[in-house]
């Protein structure tokens, strides 16, 4: 539950601690006071021109569990997200926070330079030296470059304006990752929607501008977010589903641009009500041609994480109820509430260990299943949980595509 | 298709999902965010002012208890008691008598039901006890807890602060964090070693109800074992563990019975009204992205009351019912909302809804408002919780009777 | 019964008794005030916290404007930990008369009320929560003043100078000797032992009690009393104090204070001081003025409603011939004057703003009497400032919280309002016979909005340890306080937060037991 103005809705807070029961980063380290403490506690004496005094706060991880778990009303993750730009405004942030904030930029010399670059990230010396000159933590998860990006093995399906028949027609929100790093992931999505009865189009994008966000950089995101709405809105407009494989970057369009952005207008509305999570969108519209789909079984277990990103859809866990139509999965869902990484979070040398240490449980409970699949709808969730369980780890949109015989 | 829709995740919300999800129906249980377990002692007051099923058989209507009947409360309590017991959080008590527990502050509490840990209390008998605070934990203050309780008692009940092992911690611990240390071995370890010599003597120990969160009985067998005395636990200011864990215990039954979860999502309700019957559609989440329609084959509401927000108290003197805009009992004079004291009974407290006897909403002229709309809870008129001791008997009854009469 | 002899009896704690006795103290007087509850219990802790610009009387009261910019300066020099400098605007609405502000601004000029027009658009980037409508803006010189501060520092300058303040003593009787007043026997009421104390002078200086001490004199003092309801919003909605600029009238101020906002005030008569009753029309009026000048601000959350009574002198006809009417909004009473008993003083009404120069004025009145011919300098005085004191602006004590980050933990009792233990151990060991109410008072102790919830528990228990009784810590009557500010306001947001601190008092804390609650 939110309110359009985060701060004022300290207001309503009746210091109850549901939220700081369940903050998975107060959990486990105290140089984190707690959701409450450093939102709508802090918040009270944060005045507006003054500098702000707690630094504390930049321990939140952005997780959005506390906003998503209070009964009363209190935007509480998105109250710490404004005040962690204040702190950015006020204390210049480090080169590293700029870096690991632009992917797009990151990824497009990433791909060119992908021959070089990949075997170079694999270096112990060149991490060791990303961690001192920019504090990127040498072990953080950093995914190879693809070679060839999405849109460029998907010519055919990228479009420059509106299709003139809309019917069946749906806009894939790939985001940086799929298009950069995961491309194979974007053919499978592709695949599911095609199969399913959609044409898929992969309209002009740029990247989301959360990375950004949640550094702090919030007129670098606002930008971003001017230059997606302008480009994404005529196809709201016409009807057009935008439907996206990365949950933060679909949060990004449905609620943080007009919640922690603050961006105003009809026009960031209709963007926000027209985009859906691959598996809302299946769940919720394509349900007829799910029951008229043959399903081949899938003879295995499989973890199911949840990002705590997804969960601030506040949708629920629509893949569940997808992949429930999968004959012979026996599906196991995540006890955590995150996984640590909260995006950039666990990049960070000195949040690092925070980062490992909040997703501990998540890895001991992938230990003890040892389940033939893991699964998680956000990207650097699976790079995190890849590089710390061993295993191998998709989006929920991989398995079913199994299961839909397209893999 | 969801057959269900439960709204709300008190006690009441996820006692009926996970009875719904057990009666096989796919129930999908939507909040606005986590409800009150949080702050509740993890006890199940049934009726605490005597006996519980004679105080239950003779409620007088328009009291939720005359409604429901006492089967219902018999079968969900035995439900919920089972349910507790294999997921390793057993309770002790029972509907003939109440149980009457110590609290932080030196008063008690009665219960029909508690968990057995806060239950153990009662094995010290008539003997001595000491209320055991940690140093530097501020939401249980043994002097506090011991002071009234020996008058109240009449028997011997010492204070100790016991020192936690470690480095101070860098800020205030909640008992959340006491709850996870006690659960790592190494820790308990060394934090009993060094209790030992001050609890000389102690027999019977009480400790803020800290003692672990998901590993919580192995955690207080490994204290007894390591102090060689027994332990009870006393509830501390929120967040509350023994709710918490009678709160995780139910939502991990829900998800694990298949219920869908939406957490964060207010709920508005959709009425169909196209047949003679008007019925209830579903419901419209206001998700992150604006509004989605679900539709169900029916709808209970598990909201709570003025405190959790299915009721919301206006300043005009109106009260709303905040997913269906029901009609709700009350009085419209503001000022005669509450009494003087905070002690008092107060008259917002008895506000809710009228329901039959299958908890559907009744209009004005004592019909059900709709024929697949159902309510439990904190949310229905007619009863002081706080003084009868009837919160979670209440709660547990009436939404064992909704989901059987939602999914015939 | 123990006797000492002074020069001077002040009676009453308030601005004006304790500005008396300081300024009788720096001239050199032996002094003795007495109070017979805490520091500011009556009308001027009772208040909206508004340090005047003047603003408010250029054409109701032009003297007391002008004496309000010249306090408003003077009291910027001596007590500068006191005051946030938050500016003032004075604003018209769309449906305030329209002449008013030009006649407004005029009369500043006459008075000497600094006070200039600035755009809508600049007070709008300043303050955003303001209506998009309103009219004419001028800026002046408001602040909030902290009046529990300013009494503190005020007690503490006059006990370092040697005065003595005494309090929780009533004053029992008056001792007269062949027409006057020479002396008073209190009431220790906290002990109940008595005590009589010689004396050459009495000023009475009790505010709303004022008629009841003249009666010990067997003076009759009409005087009429005035309820004001104020109510604070559960945050900062301004920075800068903001009045209507429109003829005075109910609901016409917001101030911000500290973490709060107060909006002021309702005016009603009443027959007693402790009638503090606050009516639901009350309420919804002052919610309406303030979503005049805050669009929406009823959706906000409402903390806490208080009210105050204003003492006013309303002689009979006939009586005014003999009396000192100041053309003013206080007045100073020589009984020996008026009432043929000497030695005795009563100066009634004022406002906090102007508390030192009422105090200067009821000097030229007794200094002579006790033989003084010392003169005032409480105005070039400053009061010694206090560390402490810093604790109410913001962010400090936020700032405080967090510099304890790595170093042994603060341990918030009060998480609202940010009071270390050891902020409250050291009131505890500061006070007298303290109760939770009066750590409230001194630290802001269950101020905030969980309304002792949390902190009331945990501060209950650091004073039963501390003082070893009550046996509850003191818990049952500081939240029976507490609801009895918030029953006003008992709707919406503010009735979860009260159901939420009574579900843990007695359903989780068994603070009361059923059997004492039917």
């Amino acid at each position: 539950m939110t309110t359009s103005t985060p701060t004022l809705s300290a207001d309503l807070c009746l210091k109850c601690n549901i939220c700081t029961a369940a903050c998975p980063v107060a959990a486990v380290t105290e140089l984190f006071p707690g959701p409450k403490a450093v939102g709508p506690q802090a918040q009270r004496f944060r005045h507006p021109r003054l500098p702000s005094p707690d630094l504390s706060v930049s321990w939140c991880s952005g997780c959005g569990t506390c906003t998503r778990v209070c009964p009363h009303g209190v935007a509480i993750a998105e109250i710490n997200i404004q005040a962690k730009a204040r702190l950015a405004e006020e204390h210049a942030p480090p080169l590293r926070d700029h870096v690991i904030s632009r992917p797009e930029w990151l990824g497009f010399a990433g791909s060119l330079a992908a021959p070089i670059a990949n075997p170079l990230l694999r270096l112990g010396a060149a991490r060791w030296a990303l961690e001192k000159t920019l504090g990127i933590d040498r072990h953080a998860p950093m995914p190879p470059f693809a070679r060839r990006t999405l849109r460029s093995r998907r010519r055919q399906r990228v479009v420059k304006a509106v299709p003139a028949d809309p019917t069946n027609v749906v806009a894939y929100y790939h985001g940086c990752s799929t298009n950069y790093y995961e491309p194979d992931l974007g053919d499978k999505a592709i695949a599911v929607l095609e199969r399913l009865g959609c044409r898929v189009v992969l309209p002009p994008q740029r990247c989301c501008g959360l990375p950004m966000q949640s550094n702090g950089f919030f007129d670098a995101a606002r930008r971003q977010a001017a230059t997606n709405i302008r480009l994404l809105v005529p196809y709201a407009r016409a009807g057009i589903p935008i439907v996206g494989t990365s949950t933060s970057c679909t949060l990004a369009l449905k609620h943080d641009y007009r919640v922690i952005l603050g961006v105003e207008g009809e026009e960031a509305e209709i963007v926000a009500r027209g985009t859906f999570d691959i598996f809302e969108f299946i769940a919720g519209r394509l349900e007829g041609a799910l029951d008229a789909f043959d399903f081949a079984p899938v003879e295995a277990t499989a973890l199911y994480h949840p990002p705590c990103q997804l969960k601030s859809h506040f949708m629920g866990t629509p893949a569940l109820r997808v992949l429930r139509r999968i004959p012979g999965l026996s599906i196991t869902l995540s006890q955590s509430e995150c996984c640590g990484i909260a995006g950039t979070y666990g990049l960070k040398h000195e949040k690092f260990a925070v980062a490992q240490a909040v997703g501990a449980g998540l890895f001991r409970q992938t230990a003890q299943l040892d389940p033939e699949f893991v699964l998680s709808d956000s990207e650097t969730c699976r790079w995190w949980l890849e590089q710390h369980t061993r295993h191998k780890v998709i989006h929920p949109i991989e398995l079913l595509a199994r299961s839909m015989r397209l893999a | 298709m969801t057959d269900l829709i439960v709204v709300g995740a008190g006690l009441t919300g996820l006692f009926a999902a996970w009875q719904a999800a057990r009666r096989g129906a796919q129930c999908m249980l939507v909040t606005a965010g986590r409800g009150g377990l949080e702050l509740s002692s993890g006890c199940l007051g049934i009726a605490s002012s005597g006996p519980p099923l004679r105080q239950v058989a003779k409620a007088p209507l328009p009291h939720p208890y005359a409604l429901v009947g006492l089967d219902a409360l018999r079968r969900a309590v035995d439900d919920l008691l089972e349910l507790l017991e294999a997921s390793n959080l057993p309770y002790a008590g029972g509907l003939e008598s109440n149980l009457e527990l110590p609290t932080a502050a030196g008063g008690t509490a009665c219960a029909a039901y508690a968990p057995r840990s806060l239950a153990r209390f009662l094995d010290a008998g008539a003997g001595p006890v000491t209320l055991a605070g940690f140093t530097g934990f501020r939401d249980f203050d043994s002097v506090l807890a011991s002071n009234r309780l020996s008058a109240r008692l009449q028997r011997p009940v010492a204070a100790a602060d016991l020192p936690l092992p470690g480095s101070l911690p860098l800020r205030d611990l909640y008992s959340t964090d006491l709850a996870r240390r006690f659960e790592d071995p190494d820790w308990r370890a060394q934090a009993c070693a060094a209790w030992r010599p001050i609890l000389i003597g102690v027999r019977h120990l009480g400790l803020p109800a800290v003692l672990g969160f998901r590993q919580h009985a192995s955690v207080i067998a490994a204290i007894e074992e390591l102090l060689e005395l027994t332990v009870f636990e006393i509830p501390t200011l929120p967040p509350c563990l023994p709710g918490l864990r009678l709160e995780s215990v139910l939502r991990e039954a829900c998800l694990a019975g298949g219920v869908d979860l939406i957490e964060g999502a207010t709920a508005i309700g959709r009425v169909d009204g196209r047949n003679a019957v008007t019925r209830a559609a579903g419901i419209v989440a206001q998700t992150a992205g604006g509004p989605q329609v679900i539709d169900a084959g029916a709808v209970l509401l598990a909201t709570g009351d003025l405190l959790h927000g299915g009721l919301v108290a206006r300043q005009s003197g109106r009260l709303q019912e905040s997913v269906f805009d029901l009609p709700v009992v009350h009085s419209s004079n503001r000022s005669t909302w509450t009494a003087p004291h905070f002690s008092d009974p107060q008259p917002y407290a008895t506000f809710g809804l009228r329901v039959d006897a299958r908890m559907r909403p009744l209009g004005a002229d004592g019909a059900p408002l709709m024929q697949n709309l159902f309510a439990a809870g904190g949310i229905l008129a007619g009863a002081r919780r706080t003084e009868e001791g009837s919160r979670q008997g209440i709660g547990l009854a009436t939404a064992w009777r909704a989901v059987e009469s939602a999914l015939p | 019964m123990p006797s000492l002899s002074t020069q001077l009896i002040v009676i009453g704690g308030g601005a004006t008794g304790l500005g008396v006795a300081w300024d009788a103290c720096l001239r050199g007087i032996k002094v003795v005030l007495v109070e017979q509850s805490d520091l500011g219990q009556g009308t001027s802790g009772r208040y909206h916290g508004l340090l005047h610009s003047g603003g408010r009387y250029v054409l109701s009261d032009p003297p007391s404007a002008t004496d309000c910019a010249r306090e408003n300066e003077i009291l910027r020099r001596l007590a500068p930990t006191t005051i946030e400098d938050t500016g003032g605007l004075f604003v018209s609405a769309p449906a305030d008369p329209p002449d008013f502000p030009d006649r407004w601004l005029t009369a500043c000029q006459a008075t000497g009320v600094p006070a200039h027009e600035i755009s809508r658009a600049s007070v709008l980037q300043r303050e955003p929560l303001l209506s998009p409508n309103l009219v004419r803006c001028f800026e002046v010189l408001d602040a909030s003043l902290d009046s529990f501060d300013l009494l503190h520092l005020l007690c503490a300058a006059l006990r370092a100078r040697g005065g003595q303040v005494w309090l929780r003593h009533r004053v029992e009787r008056l001792v007269q000797r062949q027409g006057a007043i020479v002396g008073a026997e209190v009431l220790d009421l906290a002990t109940g032992e008595r005590a009589s104390i010689g004396a050459q002078v009495v000023v009475n200086a009790a505010g709303p009690w004022a008629r009841s001490v003249a009666s010990l004199a067997g003076v009759d003092l009409p005087i009429a009393l005035g309820r004001g309801a104020m109510l604070a919003m559960a945050s900062r909605l301004v920075s800068t104090v903001v009045n209507r600029c429109k003829p005075p009238s109910d609901g016409d101020i917001l101030v911000p204070v500290g973490t709060v906002s107060i909006l002021g005030t309702t005016d009603e008569p009443v027959e007693t001081p402790d009638d503090l009753t606050i009516a639901p029309w009350e309420i919804d009026l002052l919610l309406a003025e303030a979503e005049i000048l805050v669009p929406g601000i009823a959706g906000h959350r409402a903390l806490r409603a208080w009210s105050g009574i204003r003492p006013l002198y309303r002689p009979a006809p006939a009586a005014g011939a003999a009396t000192r009417l100041l053309p003013r909004a206080h007045t100073i009473l020589d009984h020996g004057e008026t009432h043929g008993v000497r030695g005795f003083v009563s100066v009634i009404g004022g406002k906090l703003t102007t508390f030192r120069l009422m105090a200067e004025q009821v000097l030229q009145v007794i200094a002579p009497q006790l033989g003084s011919d010392t003169s005032c300098s409480t105005a070039t005085t400053p009061l010694e400032p206090s560390e402490r004191r810093k604790f109410h602006q913001l962010p400090g004590r936020l700032e405080r919280v967090e510099r304890t980050q790595g170093a042994p933990p603060a341990q918030l009792l009060c998480e609202c309002e940010l009071i270390t233990r050891s902020d409250l151990e050291t009131a505890l060991g500061a006070i007298e016979a303290p109760d939770l109410d009066d750590l409230r008072r001194d630290l802001r102790l269950g101020m905030g909005p969980c309304q002792a919830a949390f902190c009331g528990y945990r501060a209950a228990g650091l004073a039963l340890r501390r003082l070893g009784a009550p046996a509850d810590g003191g818990l049952t009557p500081f939240l029976h306080e507490r609801w009895r500010g918030l029953r006003p306001l008992g709707w919406g947001h503010t009735l979860r937060q009260m159901e939420f601190g009574r579900r843990v008092a007695l359903e989780l804390l068994g603070l009361v037991e059923p059997a004492e609650t039917s």
